[in-house]
């Protein structure tokens, strides 16, 4: 049992504190109170950037007359990343999971629009070298596959793919539309990676197309309970979710709308496993366990409507009214100006910064509107534009721990056949835990997802961070080799190379110096190395993004 | 006023070696010693907040088993008179609860009845961040215990003052200037190096501390990241010396439930200074088959607020702390064919200890007066509870913390 709990639902975090904490927040008040992405309102600022244009800093200071962090805020916000390699590195974060220092300098070579279209374009960029890693670490049997080698595998997706945003958009769908392992059961993760699968297929859909397909997903079938919903009894937990979620937020719909597009999903189902044709009695606890794997393992669930369970009678929703079904529910959220709105802005949030401004937000519902909702044409408006590639953007996160360790590979060019995801179930406590760092896979703290922001830094997932790095890079007490390092000739040569590798070499002269001194009382090469790359990857610049 | 934080940095800048952890601490002991204004730690009574999350079902916990609309609504759910737990007026302890009936009977535990909040909310997120807040209009900043906490803080100092249980800070226990510890497992909660707890002065160790020390307070996030590691230090710091010589006098349960009371426990009686601690029990959204899998929560709630209570007692600290429980809402009266119920509104909070006033407060809404489609209608306002809690136990002014004025009820004395 997940004794967390539901999660809080995400803030706007502070991304700044120019003057004080209370002064930012001020700010952004209204959206703190709102409690949701949707509700997202952006720092008051004049002028709309529209254009590709930087806009011009006075515009922007002098617009508000609001606070002086206020002014604050929207300076960073209309001043540019200035650094062309800092700029590829913020891409190469955002939209995947961190740059080699040989892909930023390709990518800080092209224009904005070619490299987001090298991103978005990634159906003709071969993953073959992927598979084969997959292969050799022995993670390619998805079939019969647990939630522990699950974390493993989708992780090394992650770290070693060559199409970074289809890799990211999956796991941002993961954390939009969410499904927690621990309610479907371990024993049944395979219907997890059915879901997983869905993602990265439609990993830049028709938003339509997306609901629709994980409206009859199975494994979102049993999570939010349609699989036992029925014409008597119609069960509300996806209806809910699905607007209140997954497409419009709260405020946008009335009780009595949740209440009549639930009984459009009743009697939607999976097809179930065959039974076994004789089940031999007293089955030892290892053989049930046998025969239960054999069972999923050859499962193909499809989608069903039972008919004589499903309400075929009128439904009044939204204000319209007619025999509906799921699919005219979902046909009908998508007319409303609320779900462009909050999946634009959940899509800036994800990419860019927490403080959209209203008119930002307009220029993408066009984008949204005028494409009829395609995901790609607003998050490739989201990756051009100069709110993405501004200061307001740039380490306007804080790191997820999926990030984190991403980050650590392909910033420092691991080459590594297992990645250290030790203690991926959901009671686990090991050293290299994701679970104490606040992320597992699969297992969102709640149907809200990752509420992410400030609420990924406790004391507690400080220490888990700092010792995932030690078990990561000191396993067993010996240093991970780390060739990129090692080579350096130099103690601050290698201090360098870390810090342009992980924090493109920008940090405060005091911290560079502190790792310098550090990094000349250890003699030998590897154990510097590694030691190097534990403070590189523990300084409070790393944990931003 | 310097704040904690403010004199921790002035120190740390006197002290030209070694800024490490050592000097955080340093700085923080000096404060104590040179400013009146600092509270013994153990001086403060002590509120244990628990949270019932995903919407315990108020109707399965304190029952009115003889109502006859109970019976026709929970067909499937509902309990018989002769198998639950009298209280009185016609109420009853779900059978479970064997041990707070115990406390009950003792005169340490008090119930509020039909707690809510006008124009209830029926998510969970939203009528969580509402209790969280402690404002249904969501003008006031922060969480209400984290506000609380800032204003104890003005007047007491501890790097304990409040504490968590679990992996992050409560949204309730947030707040602008001080970071709340969470721990989850105190083995994991310290520096290791090469997989073994860091020896004091290791290099690596004072290297990572400088590198958030030095980091420029008007960098992004930079409060939160230097606020974060160094409360991590310092609470690991006190919590380990702790652990040295709190023994419990009960054997608590063996959950998650358990353990974490048991460090709140040990907190308490290391005198740490914590004056809020904060628990989660998760589960409570019993859409389906809600009979067994609430059983199982009734029964991780009782064998662990028992233990807890035994120990306190035991260690003579009974007097000095109150446990109060919440949830986001009840379940609707009419049970669904799941054999679960769905999203509802009011339902009750516990209070236990020694200094509680036993009985039933509020009043229980009626099953006849239905709202909203079949749910019960609130009668004490949760900010009333808050207050109570706020002024007569933390013995703050709560006005300032809640936005407006609310009645305080009488499960506790008057300050």
């Amino acid at each position: 049992m997940d004794e967390e709990g539901p999660a809080f639902p995400p803030r706007v975090p502070f991304w700044n504190r120019p003057a004080t904490r209370r002064a930012v927040l001020a700010g952004a008040a209204a959206t703190a109170a709102a409690g949701t992405a949707a509700g997202i309102v952006g720092v008051a600022r004049q002028g709309g950037g529209g254009d590709d244009s930087a806009p011009a800093e006075e515009d922007v200071v002098g617009g508000t007359g609001s606070t002086g962090a206020t002014a604050t805020a929207a300076a960073l916000a209309a001043k540019p990343i200035a650094d062309p390699r800092r700029r590829a590195a913020h891409l190469l974060r955002r939209a995947g999971f961190g740059g080699t220092p040989a892909e930023v300098d390709a990518f800080a070579k092209l224009s904005r629009e070619e490299a987001a279209d090298r991103l978005l374009d990634f159906q003709s960029v071969d993953n073959a070298a992927l598979d084969a890693r997959i292969q050799a670490a022995g993670l390619d049997d998805l079939s019969r596959m647990k939630p522990a080698d699950g974390n493993r595998w989708w992780i090394t997706r992650m770290a070693y793919t060559a199409r970074p945003l289809e890799e990211r958009m999956t796991f941002i769908w993961h954390g939009l539309l969410t499904t927690q392992v621990s309610k479907i059961g371990g024993q049944r993760f395979k219907l997890m990676l059915i879901q997983n699968a869905l993602f990265r297929e439609n990993a830049l859909p028709r938003y339509d197309d997306l609901l629709k397909a994980i409206s009859k997903d199975p494994a979102m079938l049993f999570y939010l309970d349609t699989a036992e919903s029925t014409k008597e009894h119609p069960n509300e937990n996806y209806a809910r979710e699905l607007m209140e979620l997954f497409s419009m937020g709260v405020g946008n719909y009335t009780e009595t709308d949740v209440r009549e597009s639930a009984r459009a999903f009743t009697g939607w189902r999976v097809t179930m496993p065959e039974r076994p044709a004789e089940p031999k009695a007293n089955l030892t606890e290892e053989e049930r366990r046998k025969l239960l794997d054999d069972l999923y393992a050859a499962w193909e669930p499809k989608f069903v409507v039972q008919q004589r369970l499903h309400d075929s009678g009128a439904k009044t929703f939204l204000g319209r009214t007619g025999n509906w079904g799921g699919d005219d529910i979902v046909d009908i959220i998508m007319t409303q100006a609320a779900t462009g709105r909050f999946i634009c802005t959940r899509l800036f949030m994800e990419f860019a910064n927490y403080n959209p401004e209203p008119g930002t937000i307009d220029r993408l519902v066009r984008v949204w509107d005028s494409s009829g909702h395609q995901v790609r044409d607003v998050v490739r408006e989201i990756l051009v534009s100069d709110e993405f590639y501004s200061e307001a953007s740039y380490r306007g996160f804080v790191r997820s721990p999926i990030e984190f360790v991403t980050g650590a590979i392909r910033g420092l060019e691991l080459d590594l056949a297992q990645i250290p995801a030790g203690g991926a179930g959901a009671n686990a406590r090991q050293a290299d835990s994701f679970k104490g760092m606040d992320q597992v896979l699969f297992e969102p703290p709640s149907v809200a997802g990752w509420p992410g922001g400030e609420t990924w830094l406790s004391s507690s997932t400080f220490f888990a961070r700092m010792n995932y790095l030690d078990s990561f890079l000191f396993r067993a007490g010996r240093p991970t080799k780390i060739p990129v390092l090692a080579a350096a000739a130099t103690p601050e040569a290698m201090v360098d190379a870390a810090l342009d590798r992980l924090v493109d070499g920008n940090v405060a002269d005091a911290n560079r110096q502190a790792i310098y001194d550090y990094a000349r009382g250890v003699k030998n090469a590897d154990e510097r190395a590694a030691g190097v790359a534990y403070l590189v990857l523990a300084s409070p610049e790393y944990q931003l993004t | 006023m310097l704040s904690r934080r403010d004199f921790v940095k002035g120190g740390v800048a006197l002290v030209s070696i070694g800024t490490t952890a050592n000097s955080l601490l340093k700085g923080s002991l000096a404060f104590a010693q040179q400013n009146p204004a600092y509270v013994a730690a153990n001086n403060g009574k002590i509120l244990i907040l628990v949270q019932l999350a995903g919407g315990n079902d108020g109707l399965s916990t304190v029952i009115p088993a003889s109502d006859p609309n109970y019976k026709s609504a929970r067909k499937v759910l509902g309990v018989k008179e002769e198998l639950a737990l009298p209280l009185q007026d016609g109420f009853f302890l779900n059978p479970k609860l064997t041990g707070l009936k115990g406390l009950w009977d003792k005169g340490h535990m008090a119930i509020v009845q039909g707690v809510g909040y006008p124009e209830q909310n029926y998510s969970h997120f939203k009528s969580m961040a509402i209790w969280q807040s402690g404002d249904p209009k969501g003008a006031l900043q922060d969480g209400w215990l984290g506000r609380t906490l800032e204003k104890l803080e003005s007047e007491q100092h501890d790097p304990f003052l409040g504490f968590n249980v679990g992996s992050s800070t409560p949204p309730e226990m947030r707040a602008e200037s001080i970071s709340i510890p969470s721990v989850s497992d105190p083995a994991d909660y310290g520096f290791k190096v090469g997989g073994k707890p860091a020896v004091a002065n290791d290099p690596r160790t004072a290297t990572v501390m400088k590198l958030y020390e030095q980091y420029p307070g008007n960098s992004p996030y930079g409060v939160l990241l230097e606020t974060t590691a160094e409360s991590a230090v310092e609470s690991s710091r006190l919590l380990a010396q702790a652990a040295q010589t709190y023994k419990p006098a009960v054997t608590y349960p063996k959950t998650s439930f358990g353990s974490g009371l048991s460090l709140l426990a040990e907190t308490i009686v290391g005198n740490l200074g914590m004056r809020v601690g904060h628990i989660t029990l998760g589960g409570f959204d019993t859409h389906n088959n809600q009979q067994a899998e609430h059983d199982d929560l009734m029964e991780t709630l009782d064998q662990g607020l028992t233990a807890f209570y035994q120990d306190l007692e035991a260690q003579g600290k009974a007097n000095d702390v109150l446990v109060m429980t919440w949830s986001e809402f009840g379940r609707r009266v009419q049970e669904n064919a799941n054999g679960g119920t769905d999203h509802g509104s009011a339902s009750q909070v516990f209070t236990l200890g020694a200094q509680v006033r036993k009985g039933l407060y509020g009043e229980a809404p009626k099953l006849n007066q239905l709202i909203d489609n079949g749910n019960l209608a609130y009668t004490t306002d949760f900010r009333s509870v808050y207050a109570t809690v706020i002024e007569r136990w933390l013995g703050t002014p709560a006005e300032a913390l809640l936005g407006q004025q609310w009645p305080q009820l009488n499960f506790i004395g008057a300050a």
